[in-house]
């Protein structure tokens, strides 16, 4: 009898209309991009072929694309680093608590994460603005005065602002995920080292961290990926201001093609911003596969 | 004494969860109780007063200004077709990685990964021109387009994930039986998956419902606006009324949170599919 | 079943939707895009008045407006040139900066210049609009670079008269802040009210306007000790706390809103805001109150206070790719010869067409003609404005960058010399 799971007709069928959406919305809009990208297009009205003048004019004279890549490699930094430690450790405190309390607490924890881009930029434009925003009134309410400033254009303050509304409000499905994976750490590991005299920290260390190394290096990948990919925040809250010090690849890229009127030059960026991407991911994934790995 | 100690630790963790959820709620805490209170109470001194007469007129306001009705029946229309495709095809996908056996599959599979690693902003210049020539551009058809394509790896990967630990019995018997492979897919494989189709269909929604800068780029037209966009006409000329802004975020967040928080435990299912895959 | 039946109605409304569209345009519909969102007041409403008297004169003819305000409006119209579907009438802005790329494309339909030269337009205005020798826009509003005050708040803080000098505005800053007020507003987000100052300055500074053109054409440097100096005194102004704190984010509407609700005292704008003393978005007593004083002079500079910094703006045109061509040359006649009447009787915004003065006119409007009759010299378009999108966008950035302090007034200068060095080299 022939293996009716190696049907083609049922292959074709299943996949070919999914694959054909991919096609059309992301693969050949890449090769578009690439096209552009050697061209000193506008936009619109005709163009000439430069070359690869675009992306010398990137890689030579260009300060504010390095700056761009360099702060969204500080946001994966903040999101590993930082954003993820206390997600997990929260996520092992709420394993703990009873069933009830800990849905509780995961639902408000996870709001931020359900709510509109525009909204969360909004929100926090208003609560950062330093005429009528509740940081400032808070800060002058307890005598801060000094610490009252315009968190969003002091260039002290910017880029450490515009992190902390994208990682505030990518914090619950880094708590979520983590929460997922200590669900699946089976009780007899943790009890047989509790059993043998370890404490709660070492327990976390020896046993339960090394038995989640699949799932932290999958989270990881993720907060790689959803870094590359912020724009919104940024774009509805500093676009980049001041100077360029809060700029990113993504809203840097729409900038300059549709602001500045660059179009080819946005598209060699596009280009350059969809490497790095694959590169950034597929690194993170090599170098943590070579973790070691206890299941 | 070690008691005493394990108490007021545990004493402490709870004063720092409900912290936590005070930083996580605040923000739109804040949002909430300036909707109601006149425009100019904001510049007032009070961190955060609750009104005396709370002004429900804002929400009025920010209902007819904000457009939300034109908006938000755009946003149905537009999210639940692109909702509705996605689902299907990466159901349809999803079985082929996790059931069939054929040459491509790995490759297949490269592909759709790569598909969530590509940031979609990369397709927001080309895509500009590209759909231009099927005039596609400013049209529902247009949104819901990219909306499933960029959706579509993660949730094929959901789907592939799950019907993998699904038992192929059932699906055997059924075409031992004869059964024809859509009445199979549909009659058994369906049901068996629908706690990732319900995943599926909840985080798809979400995604695009809240979805902005495609919206902003590929739509004209006033009446097709999506329904971020009732917040956006506060902006500007109209931002001298903060406060029916602020009412008009609270609008726009409802239905959003409602939606979350009738599924959330698939969310949370689906999160557990997409950090927990090998 | 159920669940089958919902997902093919959603099926077939998406299918049926762009159908349905075409069905309903049976009449003309003429698409515009403009950068007034507001359609109750001043301004807005205005467009919405002429476009209601042009439908009652072409019946059958629909009109569809699209806004947005002025920048993300800028990035529209860039973004629907790109797919080809700029709305058949629109507002844009006469500069090289915004218009001649479009009509380089071919994007725009010309006019026939005769058909507008007896309606009373400035002198200098229809030229702002031409190039190649053929009109392509017709010149809305007459745009100058003044200061608007609360004369209500500037009494409250002992101040007696307008400052004349820099530094005279410099010294109220601790006067208002004393009282919690913000001393002067300006959309420091889009960053060319900077770029125009910086300009207004370097002619203060200099007394010659042509200076940033004529750096522009490479006769001069940008690293001209003028320009040095105008740049310094840009910085000390929002160093000195003159501007709103987040003066670098906070966009147009954010910027008006604070002078408006009477938390700040000074707006830093052109005269297209005359419709602050009319319309209702704004309480009675700030309406009452609001008034214009000419940009100061620069100590040592010079410059007078009556050189006034002057520009044709803001214009209507038609898209040459429009079904509608000769019925949007129609609407622009109409708009011409009814928007002046409109716009001053309502005073909503200075037109590019000249004006009788009216016993009725507001304080503000009274100021602005009084500014407007004192002039000695105008300007013409801002120098951001006088290249190519690029320099525009460098420049911009530049500025941005010495108004947040991040750069030295030496190091502004050399960047905005390197980018008029790359568009003059292309």
């Amino acid at each position: 009898m022939v293996d009716p799971f190696r049907n083609r007709t049922v292959i074709a069928c299943l996949m070919l209309p999914g694959l054909a959406v991919l096609a059309f919305a992301l693969l050949v809009p890449l090769g578009f991009s690439v096209h552009f990208s050697l061209t000193d297009s506008a936009g619109f009205g005709a163009y000439q072929y430069v070359g690869l003048d675009n992306y010398r004019s990137i890689f030579t004279d260009d300060p504010v694309f390095w700056r761009s890549l360099r702060n969204v490699l500080l946001l994966i930094a903040v999101t590993v680093l930082v954003q993820n430690p206390i997600a997990f450790l929260l996520a092992a405190i709420l394993a703990r608590l009873s069933a009830r309390v800990s849905r509780v607490l995961r639902t408000i924890y996870f709001v931020p994460a359900v709510l509109s881009l525009v909204i969360v930029a909004r929100m926090w434009v208003d609560i950062f603005n330093p005429t009528f925003g509740a940081l400032d009134k808070g800060l002058r309410a307890v005598g801060l005065d000094a610490l009252a400033v315009s968190w969003l254009s002091d260039p002290r303050t910017a880029l450490g602002a515009v992190i902390w509304i994208i990682t505030w409000q990518g914090f619950g499905w880094a708590l979520l995920f983590y929460y997922a994976g200590l669900m699946t750490v089976p009780r007899e590991l943790e009890e047989a080292a509790r059993v043998d005299g370890a404490s709660w920290f070492q327990v976390y260390t020896r046993v339960v961290i090394p038995y989640l190394v699949p799932v932290i290096s999958t989270v990881v990948v993720i907060d790689v990926i959803s870094s590359m990919k912020q724009m919104e925040l940024i774009y509805l809250t500093t676009a980049g201001a001041p100077g360029q010090l809060t700029q990113f690849l993504a809203v840097y890229l729409y900038q300059k093609a549709f602001v500045a009127g660059e179009y080819g030059y946005g598209n060699a960026i596009s280009v350059l911003f969809v490497i790095i991407s694959v590169t950034l991911t597929v690194l993170v994934q090599r170098v943590l596969r070579a973790l070691p790995d206890e299941k | 004494m070690r008691r005493a100690r394990t108490v007021a630790g545990m004493g402490a963790i709870h004063v720092g969860l409900v912290l936590f959820a005070f930083l996580q709620l605040f923000p739109l805490l804040w949002v909430f109780v300036y909707s109601l209170q006149r425009s100019g109470d904001l510049f007032g001194n009070d961190l955060l007063r609750l009104p005396d007469d709370p002004q429900w007129s804002n929400y009025a306001r920010a209902w007819v200004d904000g457009r939300v009705v034109r908006y938000g029946l755009n946003s149905l229309i537009v999210v639940s077709a692109a909702t509705a495709a996605s689902t299907f095809l990466s159901f349809c996908m999803g079985y082929a990685i996790a059931r069939m056996r054929w040459r491509l599959r790995r490759l297949a599979m490269g592909a759709i990964t790569m598909g969530m690693v590509v940031p979609i902003h990369a397709t927001l210049l080309p895509n500009f021109i590209w759909f231009g020539y099927f005039g596609l551009i400013d049209t529902r058809i247009g949104l819901v387009i990219p909306y499933v394509a960029f959706t579509l790896s993660f949730n094929t990967l959901v789907y592939a994930g799950h019907l993998r630990n699904l038992p192929v019995a059932l699906e055997e018997a059924a075409l031992v039986d004869g059964a024809s492979w859509p009445r199979v897919l549909w009659s058994v494989v369906a049901p068996l998956a629908t706690p990732a189709t319900v995943t599926v269909a909840v985080m798809t929604f979400l995604a695009c419902w809240n979805e902005f800068i495609m919206a902003n780029t590929y739509l004209a037209s006033d009446d097709l606006r999506t329904l971020p966009f009732s917040i956006i006409r506060f902006e500007g000329e109209y931002s001298s009324d903060y406060a029916v802004q602020f009412a008009c975020m609270v609008i726009v967040a409802v239905p959003a949170l409602a939606l979350y928080l009738f599924f959330s435990r698939h969310i949370m299912a689906g999160a557990t599919a997409g950090a927990v895959r090998e | 079943m159920m669940k089958r039946t919902a997902f093919l109605a959603l099926a077939l409304a998406t299918a049926l939707l762009p159908a349905s569209r075409a069905a309903a345009q049976t009449k003309v519909t003429l698409k515009m895009g403009d950068n007034l969102p507001d359609r109750t007041n001043t301004w807005g409403a205005i467009v919405e008045q002429i476009n209601k008297e042009f439908k009652a004169a072409h019946p059958g003819v629909e009109i569809v407006t699209e806004s947005y305000l002025d920048q993300p409006y800028q990035q529209k119209v860039k973004i629907y040139a790109t797919a080809r579907q700029l709305p058949d009438v629109f507002k844009f802005w006469s500069f090289t900066s915004l218009l001649k790329p479009l009509i380089d494309g071919g994007f725009v339909a010309p006019l026939v210049r005769a058909d507008f030269e007896g309606l009373g337009y400035l002198p200098g205005a229809l030229d702002a609009n031409t190039y190649g020798g053929k009109l392509y826009g017709i010149p809305v509003s007459t745009d100058l670079w003044v200061i608007y005050y609360n004369k209500k708040l500037f009494k409250e803080a002992g101040v007696e008269r307008v400052p004349a000098t820099v530094d005279e505005l410099i010294a109220l800053v601790p006067r208002f802040k004393a009282r919690g007020i913000i001393p002067m507003t300006t959309d420091g987000k889009d960053a060319w009210p900077l770029s125009v100052t910086f300009d207004q300055l370097a002619w203060r500074i200099s007394g010659d306007r042509t200076l940033p053109r004529q750096a522009l054409e490479r006769k001069v440097k940008f690293t001209d000790p003028v320009f040095v100096q105008a740049a310094r005194e840009l910085q000390r102004m929002v160093k000195s706390g003159l501007f709103q704190e987040d003066l670098m984010v906070s966009d147009y509407g954010a910027a008006r809103n604070l002078f408006g609700q009477g938390k700040a005292a000074m707006y830093l704008m052109g005269s297209w805001e005359l419709g602050l003393a009319a319309g209702n978005t704004f309480s009675a007593e700030f309406r009452a109150s609001v008034d214009v004083f000419k940009f100061p002079t620069v100590t040592g500079g010079k410059g007078t206070i009556d050189d006034l910094f002057a520009w044709y703006g803001g214009n209507y045109v038609v898209s040459a790719s429009s079904k509608n061509v000769a019925l949007g040359r129609q609407y622009l006649l109409f708009y011409a010869r009814r928007f002046p009447v409109l716009a001053w009787e309502k005073q909503a915004a200075l037109p590019a067409q000249t004006v009788k003065p009216r016993p009725s006119d507001t304080p503000l409007a009274r100021s602005i003609l009084r500014i407007v009759a004192e002039a000695r010299a105008t300007s013409g378009t801002p120098a951001l404005d006088l290249s190519t999108p690029r320099f525009k966008d460098d420049a911009e950035n530049a500025v941005r960058e010495l108004c947040s302090g991040l750069i030295t007034p030496e190091a502004y200068v050399k960047k905005l010399d390197k980018a008029a060095e790359k568009a003059a080299r292309k």
